[in-house]
């Protein structure tokens, strides 16, 4: 298992480094050649080209440029955003990639439980009807074209229901003169969030070792105790109105991404898991008595889950893409946005510091993705 | 000994397929005492496994059961709600798949799996009992108890065969159907589990359904033996009885395609024609357009399965005379 | 997943092995080969339009992609015949009729102008033949590439295999609409280049590994063994053994094919990156440039016609490209 994980370490860290390069070579490749050509930002000075042209190391041939690029980016250093002058791009990034990363973290998850568990629930009550209803659906959501998509959810649950604001991150009225900055508290929300994810694994895990019949209340109360935690922390917390805000702003991008990628997941674990349902363990598995939840989640699914990671794994920068589209739709200050927004202002530094993220985002998400296969399949974690 | 601890009444059960209905079984009855091994033979297609899946009521969708009963206990297997069944599988009557390469789950640990068959049907177990359990099947299927929290694909065949077996055994059923079990097996292995499994269905004197189309396989393990053809019965008798007196022309047929090698020289016979096609059956007796000895009433009526004597039925309007 | 494909390609070798008897044959009979091949591409082409009709989804993507091949090719009759230019034309044309702009759908603009006084109508079906020829070919460069990359790295394996394979990672794993992003912004490309890209990068990508698979399915049939055997090349085994079993693969990832380029080019134009002057995403983009986004069903002639376009012909391709796949994944199939 060390091994296996480290050899995809090893191979993800040589990709990056490839894709680094890949950047770089289609920086030079443009035409004009000289990437200070392009900085055609009327708001830039003669220093500040030649500021930026010195730390690229402009003037040298291109394999020392290429070195510099490389120290540059090993430092830290992406440059400075144009647009955010003089802020560096790798503040933007550290600024704006937690609400990124809330987006895409919590849109895929969800995306994928829902479309797993709604593909599972399909193809054990197989029906002309649904079959139908679920392919078509399923397609259409799966093909959607997002942008407009994204519009029409505005168009519905904000501006004619009114459910959910407009868009952005947090209302400006409400955060008037509040005491409290927004990426402190955005910040505090997270680490509320992931502390709430460790706890109900290790729950999970405690529970896993005990005798059956303590399982289900160790489970049970092991969440109450979490849920009130949660609660006792936030209700007296003073800010807990202004994170409301936050969390109600984040609503309609997740369901909106979330409802646009889960159909993939739900077509294919119907797939494969009519397959899997021919097996001759699921057979088995009825013939030991167990009951058919049990049959279903726990050995018909559980198997069928394989290739829908696999898949999964593949649909993740495309999940990243959904996530630029996204954001941009609902104005959603992350790097999605920030990306755009660089590029309609020429600002390249921030630009490339966006795809970089993206990259690195990407990478990394297909890491854990790979070390949460091994852990599913046996057959990869013992060989 | 007197009461029978599974007794097949009449059962007949339909596949409904898009060009009609497929007569899987038809009209099958017998009984399973204490300490029986009880051999179901026939050619593949003729619907033992289907029996087998009727006991235990894993059947596909389009499976019928038109008729009949499995009793065990008073109870009728047939007509049980589903959640009620479910406390019949495995703890009263257990199975030995045909593909049990694939009867293991691949993504659990062997030892979990019987453990999860153990605490369904025993719910105050604890884990350490449980894993005493296992330890002590393992020990009885000759398996290293060590081995348990191992994964299938970790197995050899045959040890993925001997832990389906402990699996089989974890709940103390009264019945075993073992569905051609050792068929994936090599010749050595498959010989070495056969007498194996007959010496623990012995020591532990549980039932055993061993369905088999290998003829020589059955006569290794039972002690009485039923001959299926085309989804009917058509003769039942102790294992020796039919080997010395086979009364119905296909049992005949069969014994005489099925070389010995202690008895005298004699030319091996082979049945013309093929099984029919279970959509459209022939009437009356099913064997009779391959038959020597039919006649017209054969093709009009369908035998009764009747008794020769006390331990020998056959289906047939003109048995062969011992 | 060999199983159904053995059954499939079971199915080409049975015609080829056919194919080889009825050559030798030929010496005594007089009926020319090509005939022979003909009617065996006959009848499987036959077998495999009943399965596909038998996919009532299939037909029903089919038929949109038809219906919208219909207007494609219908605009430029209409701007040849009723609809004279300087109304309808759909970049330049300015509804002198309508007093307010965007004008509702009228009997003269069925589905009304947009912003800037064009016919909303005249912009769906034009851009309609753009989607079609930046979709076909950005797929068919992603095919071509992909296939023959799947079947050299399965047919040859090594390091050779190894380099591709780590390509194609690193792309699946780049996310692709915003490195396109930043290349448009650099580069500023037209339909035609933006096509080329597409396909350069799912091509390398994720379609060759899924047709390297398929293609090394292929290279472990026995017939590729006696190939071999018999004295064949390499060029030789992989043009007529092994290439001839991978097109309908190919044929099936090039309907997903032109769903992805269609709906990168949407995006990209949305958001005002291309250098195309009509398309679907430029119409949605208009409309939310004039601020119409939250008219909802007030302007709806501005958002929805293009947004269901995209979608309906990106699922239709879908929805064609899924029924095919049961025609080539026997395994798929219903039982």
């Amino acid at each position: 298992m060390l091994k296996y994980i480290a050899i995809r370490v090893a191979q993800i860290i040589f990709t990056f480094f490839v894709f680094l390069t890949l950047i770089f070579f289609l920086l030079n490749a443009q035409p004009g050649s000289s990437l200070i050509d392009q900085f055609t930002d009327p708001n830039m000075t003669a220093e500040m080209r030649q500021a930026i042209a010195k730390s690229f190391g402009l003037d040298k041939p291109l394999h020392e440029q290429y070195l510099i690029y490389l120290g540059n980016f090993l430092t830290g250093n992406l440059g400075v955003s144009f647009s955010n002058y003089p802020r560096p791009v790798i503040e933007i990034i550290f600024e704006r990639a937690p609400r990124t990363l809330i987006l895409f973290l919590s849109s895929t998850t969800l995306a994928f439980t829902i479309g797993f568990t709604m593909g599972k629930i399909l193809a054990w009550r197989r029906g002309k009807v649904t079959e139908y209803v679920a392919t078509i659906g399923g397609v259409t959501l799966y093909t959607i074209f997002l942008p407009w998509f994204g519009l029409m959810m505005i168009w519905f649950f904000a501006f004619i229901l009114g459910w959910f604001p407009l868009g952005k991150f947090l209302d400006p009225v409400l955060w008037r003169g509040a005491p409290f900055n927004s990426d402190v508290i955005f910040g505090q929300m997270l680490t509320t969030a992931s502390a709430v994810v460790v706890a109900l694994f290790i729950v999970y895990f405690i529970s896993r070792r005990l005798d059956p019949i303590r399982r289900q209340p160790t489970q049970i109360g092991g969440a109450l105790v979490i849920g009130a935690a949660v609660l006792a922390v936030w209700i007296p917390h003073p800010a807990a109105r202004y994170a409301l805000d936050i969390l109600h702003h984040l609503i309609l991008p997740i369901a909106t991404l979330a409802t646009v990628s889960f159909a993939g997941s739900m077509l294919l674990t119907r797939n494969s898991m009519l397959e899997t349902l021919r097996e001759d363990f699921v057979m088995a598995a009825r013939a030991k008595g167990l009951p058919d939840n049990v049959v279903r989640d726990k050995h018909a699914a559980r198997n069928a889950m394989l290739p829908v990671v696999t898949a999964f794994v593949f649909g993740l920068a495309l999940a990243i893409d959904g996530g630029v589209v996204t954001e941009t739709i609902f104005s959603w200050p992350g790097m999605g946005q920030t990306l755009l927004q660089a590029v309609s202002r020429k600002d390249i530094p921030l630009a490339i510091g966006g795809l970089i993220f993206g990259g690195s985002l990407a990478l990394t998400a297909h890491l854990i993705a790979d070390i949460l296969y091994a852990y599913l399949d046996p057959r990869i974690r013992y060989s | 000994m007197t009461q029978p601890i599974l007794s097949v009444q009449n059962l007949t059960m339909h596949y409904a397929t898009r060009k009609g209905d497929v007569s899987a079984v038809d009209d099958v009855s017998f009984d399973v005492m204490q300490g029986d091994a009880l051999g179901l033979v026939g050619e593949s297609g003729c619907g033992k496994s289907s029996i087998a899946n009727c006991l235990l009521r894993l059947l596909p969708e389009n499976a019928r059961i038109l008729q009949g009963a499995v009793r065990l206990d008073g109870a009728n297997l047939t007509t049980l709600p589903e959640d009620q069944m479910r406390a019949y599988r495995w703890k009263r009557i257990a199975m030995v798949f045909q593909a049990a390469m694939n009867t293991l789950d691949p993504v659990y640990r062997v030892g979990d799996q019987i453990i999860e068959a153990l605490h369904t049907h025993i719910e105050t177990m604890t884990n350490a009992e449980a894993r005493e359990r296992v330890a002590e099947l393992f020990k009885i299927v000759g398996l290293d108890p060590a081995l348990m929290d191992r994964y299938p694909h970790e197995y050899s065949g045959g040890m993925r065969q001997r832990a389906v077996i402990a699996m089989a055994l974890s709940c103390n059923p009264d019945v075993i159907i073992a569905d051609e079990p050792t068929t994936a097996l090599d010749v050595i292995v498959q010989d070495k589990l056969l007498r194996e499994m007959c010496n623990i269905q012995k020591t532990l004197g549980m039932g055993m359904i061993y369905i088999s189309h290998d003829i020589a396989v059955i006569a290794e393990v039972s002690n009485r033996m039923g001959v299926m053809y085309a989804g009917r019965l058509v003769e039942l008798a102790d294992t020796a009885d039919i080997f010395a007196r086979p009364q119905h022309p296909y049992t005949y047929a069969l014994m005489s395609a099925f070389p010995s090698i202690t008895g005298p020289k004699r030319e091996l016979t082979t049945l013309p024609g093929e099984p029919p096609d279970l959509l459209n059956p022939p009437p009356g007796c099913r064997f009779h357009p391959r038959c020597p000895r039919a006649t017209s009433v054969c093709a009009r009526d369908v035998p009764a399965f009747k008794a020769m004597d006390a331990r020998h039925s056959v289906a047939c309007w003109h048995p062969v005379e011992g | 997943m060999t199983d159904s494909i053995s059954t499939t390609q079971s199915l080409s070798r049975e015609s080829g092995v056919e194919l080889d008897l009825l050559a030798r044959e030929e010496r005594i009979t007089p009926v020319p080969l090509w005939r022979v091949r003909v009617k065996l591409w006959w009848r499987s082409a036959r077998q495999n339009a009943a399965i596909f009709a038998d996919n009532k989804i299939g037909l029903l993507g089919l038929a949109i992609i038809l219906l919208f091949g219909v207007m494609a090719l219908a605009h430029p009759i209409l701007m040849a015949t009723v609809w004279d230019a300087r109304t309808y034309d759909p970049i330049t044309g300015y509804s002198f009729d309508e007093l307010r702009q965007p004008a509702p759908p009228s009997a003269r603009h069925l589905l009304g102008t947009d912003p800037l006084g064009r016919d909303v109508l005249s912009q769906l079906m034009y851009s309609t033949r753009n989607e079609f020829i930046l979709g076909l070919l950005a797929a068919l460069i992603t095919v071509t590439i992909a296939t023959t990359i799947g079947a050299t790295t399965a047919y040859f394996g090594g390091v050779y295999d190894m380099i591709f394979m780590r390509v194609a990672d690193l792309i699946i794993m780049t996310p692709a609409i915003s490195l396109l992003i930043v290349m448009c912004a650099l580069f500023n490309p037209d339909l035609p280049q933006l096509a080329v890209v597409i396909g350069i990068l799912s091509g390398f990508g994720g379609t060759t590994i899924i047709i390297k698979s398929q293609a090394l399915s292929i290279r472990v049939k026995p017939f590729i063994e006696a190939a071999k055997v018999a004295g064949g090349g390499h060029r030789h085994i992989i043009m007529t053994h092994i290439l001839p079993n991978l097109l309908p693969f190919s044929f099936l990832y090039m309907m997903f094919g032109v769903t992805a380029a269609i709906f990168s080019e949407a995006t990209l134009s949305f958001f005002g990156l291309l250098n195309v002057r009509m398309s679907w995403g430029i119409m949605i983009f208009t409309a939310q440039a004039a601020g119409y986004l939250l008219s909802g069903v007030e302007y709806w002639w501005l958002l929805i016609p293009a947004g269901a376009s995209i979608t309906l012909l990106c699922s239709a391709f879908y929805l064609v490209g899924r029924a095919l796949d049961e025609v080539v994944n026997p395994r798929l199939r219903k039982r």
